[in-house]
């Protein structure tokens, strides 16, 4: 069967915690009939929110969160992609949009753009994503969706426009009027899922002409046929006013806002509607991969069913129904049986069962055609990974990984940990390419690293709960280095005479800083005053010592060691000896080469709306920083600044009580610089003392 | 520190502006591609190496590219200059400057003064010097210029503005600044024109502290530093 890409909609619908994600969600499956009643996401003040969301959908088994979910109104298949909404993962974000070709932005109507609306907001902007806004819960006390609307151009700089009014708000909400068709409209039924059309209330006539023109006025820029008859002052038709919107919103500069509440079935059969009408179809969206065989060269991928396949997978999931891998076609058609390349590892993998994930089953299918979403059974690949049919060897546009930029070390307290450990590690770095574990061999410690605290702790959190390891958790640490910032001469001899053959090796020389690299050995030995095949066990000596440095005990770098004079003994004298001499060496010049601390320093961006900017200079420069700049625009600031890593810990939670919640930070390394002396002295103290215990 | 050869070259020195405590309104004229930015970081190093701090307000640039014109001139002053300790030098001007981007539309005096406020108050940078690259002279008009100028006098703060001049206007005041700023050269003290030459920028002093020069003063500058030429 092939389907007709033209009635294939994927979509995201994203909000923040509260706005009714969860709600909505169900309406709409229950309206498309993919599920057969209502389960309401209880706790009314809404603090308890997510929580019940997550208790729902274990209660009732059904895939509300996962990845992607299919269902179809109006003989338009709609797949609902989830993504999610925090900031400490972006990578998830900003996977999910590029899969999806539009979204809906749930907003709520009391709490109105809120700092999760911001995140993801620019998260689609920058992927260019097609938006639909919808102003939920307006029966709620306070419920007004013409100040969200306002605040969805001054603080998301959308040119949102109203297509539907209320009538009635708070708990006298009744129904919509639809500004296209200038018709009310009333959701009968305990569920809503009747719909009654008629005249739009007297008393609200005015208004809804006005917000009409205004309408009008805003899409006919997008259609001259509207235009002209708008000048022409004649009746455009439903069908002109739509495809003005449709146009207007595929092109980004447009955003029609519905409005409604999912709690009280009121407006989502016809944001269903709007989604068919206004959001893009897979084909109407350019998406670029990657040419592995020409040099990484970009180029479009076609949407055409007849070519080469190219699927991304998207997501795996560990879920009740063994690993499911989800992937997107981009073109081709994706059969059971196949034999696709995964084009990162080479690997050829057949794929056994296709399915189409419904909200409480799934669907056996025999193909998906290009714009589809589905997912597979049994395919071992990491996420972001893209299979490949026969004569092509592409990538999708590879997504910026962001390299991790905090470490914990963390020990299972027991055997069965261990073990349960070792698997949540493995899922999880295959899951989420920004979290990465390794097992320092130095304390034997696994270290886990990732975009931040909360990121890791969610981790930690989900080993527990999903893979019964419990772990202890250490604290985060930062990677100091030690270097000195003069030239120190060196001459020592190691002697050891215990009977029998003895040890003896002289070494002198210098050292100095070394401006680019981290270690370099240079013999000026001449005369053979130390043999030859002894320069290379006084290299191997000076190596060992970078392993760990004097103040700190952590490992050295730039640094040139220059050997020009030593002694040997003709029996005594050995690699070992030379070794130790070396080592003795090395911790005599470097205590005399006025050694230092260097620190990681990170460059941070804080994003948030303006009125934060001098709080968020302040909790910066407080934490050692050094501002870089500032941007501004709109009512959106970014400050960029140079922080030491070690300040940051707890950041996030100090900014998000300075904030609000509503600006987030993103960092990445930069340079190691010196750490300056009082925290030297301290970092230095905090050493000695953990060597005596 | 080793930086007086630095100081010495600059152009400031010659036309002795920048010495005393602010309060003082400059301008920077060109034409397109010839250099105010460079000039501006020139002032700007200029205060710095006096140990003075300096906002660099950047209208329509971004940070990155902001950063990259010190970044580049630094380089070149370096490479012509032996400094002792050039890494000190590099930190002390990432130390004494901060850039401040500003999108075309959301720049105005209430909106800077208050940043600078947010600074000085949480004693995270007390600027004495601030150059505003990117001010839309052909679309301002006089009464915010005035206010900025006010804004510098209260603060006590030098500020130093570039503005592009363009080939086939030939408005021109009667001190000789040319348009877009002819109309509005008495709220400047010191207002320099950067003319090219063959090899070699030279720069026209229209007027300097509030003062037109009796007779015609120019000097010729390095086109990669914008430092005066060695003679």
């Amino acid at each position: 069967m092939k389907r007709d890409l033209q009635k294939v909609r994927n979509i995201g619908i994203s909000a923040h915690i509260d706005s009714g994600k969860t709600t909505l969600t169900e309406r709409i499956l229950f309206y498309t009939q993919r599920i057969h009643a209502i389960h309401e996401v209880r706790g009314k003040d809404g603090v308890g929110a997510t929580m019940d969301s997550m208790e729902l959908e274990k209660e009732r088994g059904i895939t509300i969160q996962s990845a992607a979910t299919y269902c179809s109104w109006k003989d338009y298949d709609i797949n609902i992609i989830d993504t999610p909404g925090h900031v400490d993962f972006t990578i998830e974000v900003e996977r999910a949009l590029r899969v999806l070709d539009g979204a809906v932005l749930i907003l709520c109507s009391v709490g109105g753009v809120q700092s999760q609306s911001i995140t993801v907001n620019r998260q689609m902007t920058r992927y260019k994503v097609p938006r639909i806004a919808f102003i939920n819960k307006c029966d709620r006390t306070g419920a007004n969706p013409y100040r969200v609307t306002q605040q969805l151009r001054d603080k998301l700089d959308l040119n949102a426009i109203m297509v539907q009014l209320p009538i009635g708000l708070e708990s006298e909400l009744e129904g919509i009027v639809d500004l296209v068709t200038m018709k009310a409209v009333y959701f009968d039924g305990d569920q809503g899922e009747n719909i009654r059309i008629e005249e739009i209330p007297d008393h609200l006539k005015d208004e809804a002409e006005e917000k009409r023109e205004e309408l009008l006025d805003a899409v006919s820029m997008f259609s001259d046929e509207l235009m002209e008859v708008i000048l022409e002052e004649g009746t455009p038709s439903e069908e002109m006013i739509h495809e003005a919107i449709r146009k207007g919103t595929l092109s980004l500069e447009l955003a029609p806002v519905m409005i409604g509440s999912a709690y009280k079935n009121k407006g989502v059969q016809l944001l269903l509607d709007a989604v068919n009408a206004y959001l893009p179809t897979p084909t109407e969206i350019e998406n670029t991969a990657l040419d592995l065989d020409k040099d990484e060269q970009e180029v479009l991928v076609t949407n055409n069913p007849d070519d080469s396949l190219v699927v991304l997978a998207f997501k795996l999931e560990d879920g009740r129904y063994a690993q499911l891998t989800y992937v997107r076609t981009y073109q081709g058609v994706l059969r059971k049986g196949d034999t696709i390349v995964n084009s990162r590892t080479g690997k050829k993998v057949k794929i056994g069962r296709l399915v189409r994930m419904h909200a409480d089953q799934m669907e056996e299918i025999e193909e998906a055609g290009s714009g589809d979403i589905i997912a597979l059974f049994g395919v071992d690949c990491a996420s972001g990974d893209t299979f490949c049919g026969d004569g092509i060897n592409i990538s999708m546009s590879s997504m910026h990984v962001p390299a991790p930029v905090i470490s914990l070390a963390i020990n299972p307290v027991d055997n069965k940990a261990q073990v349960n450990m070792s698997k949540a590690l493995n899922r999880f770095s295959k899951e989420d390419p920004t979290f990465k574990s390794f097992v320092d061999h130095e304390t034997s410690e696994t270290i886990v690293s990732g975009m931040g605290e909360l990121h890791l702790e969610v981790y930690i959190e989900r080993m527990k709960r999903e893979y019964q390891a419990e772990v202890e958790v250490g604290a985060p640490r930062v990677a100091y280095r030690e270097t000195i910032t003069q030239r120190a001469e060196f001459n020592y001899t190691h002697k050891k005479q215990t009977g029998g053959s003895g040890q003896f090796g002289r070494v002198a020389g210098y050292m100095e800083p070394l401006e680019e690299g981290e270690y370099e050995f240079v013999d000026k030995i001449v005369g053979g005053v130390i043999p030859r095949e002894f320069i290379s066990s006084c290299d191997k000596g000076f190596k060992k010592s970078f392993q760990k440095g004097t103040l700190t005990g952590s490992p050295l770098t730039g640094i040139q060691v220059v050997i020009n004079d030593g002694s040997y003994h003709a029996v005594d004298s050995s690699d070992v000896a030379f070794q130790l001499a070396s080592v003795g060496a090395f911790k005599e010049g470097f205590a005399k080469a006025s050694p230092v601390i260097m620190e990681p320093i990170m460059k941070v961006a804080v994003e948030g709306p303006s009125e934060f900017q001098g709080a968020v200079m302040g909790s910066l420069n407080q934490r050692r920083g050094v501002i870089v700049g500032t941007f501004e625009e709109g009512n959106y600031t970014v400050v960029e600044a140079e922080m030491p890593l070690a300040e940051m810990f707890g950041y996030s939670t100090t900014l998000r009580s300075l904030t609000q919640g509503k600006a987030e930070f993103t960092m990445e390394f930069s340079t190691y610089k010196q750490v300056p002396k009082s925290v030297a002295d301290e970092l230095v103290k905090a050493y000695q003392d953990e060597k005596k215990n | 520190m080793g930086y007086e050869p630095l100081v010495n070259k600059n152009l400031l020195r010659v036309l002795k502006a920048g010495t005393e405590n602010g309060r003082e309104m400059g301008l920077v004229m060109a034409r397109a591609g010839l250099g105010k930015t460079a000039l501006l970081v020139q002032i700007a190093l200029d205060s710095i190496l006096q140990g003075n701090r300096v906002i660099h307000v950047s209208i329509g640039e971004s940070i990155e590219k902001t950063r990259a014109w010190y970044d580049d001139i630094l380089r070149h002053i370096l490479q012509e200059h032996s400094v002792s300790r050039p890494h000190e030098l590099i930190d002390m001007v990432q130390h004494h400057r901060m850039i401040m981007t500003f999108k075309e539309a959301a720049f105005n005096r209430p909106r800077l003064e208050e940043r600078l406020n947010e600074l000085i108050m949480q004693d995270i940078f007390k600027p004495s010097c601030l150059v505003i690259d990117g001010y839309d002279f052909e679309n301002a008009d006089r009464e915010s210029l005035e206010d900025l100028r006010e804004m510098a006098e209260t603060m006590s703060l030098q500020v130093w503005f570039s503005a592009v001049c363009h080939r086939n206007d030939d408005r021109v005041s009667a001190a000789g600044v040319p348009a877009p700023c002819h109309e509005l050269d008495e709220l400047f003290d010191t207002v320099v024109l950067i003319k090219p030459e063959e090899n070699k920028i030279s720069l026209n002093i229209i007027k300097i502290k509030g003062k037109v020069p009796e007779s015609d003063v120019g000097l010729d500058l390095d086109p990669t530093t914008m430092m005066i030429k060695k003679s």
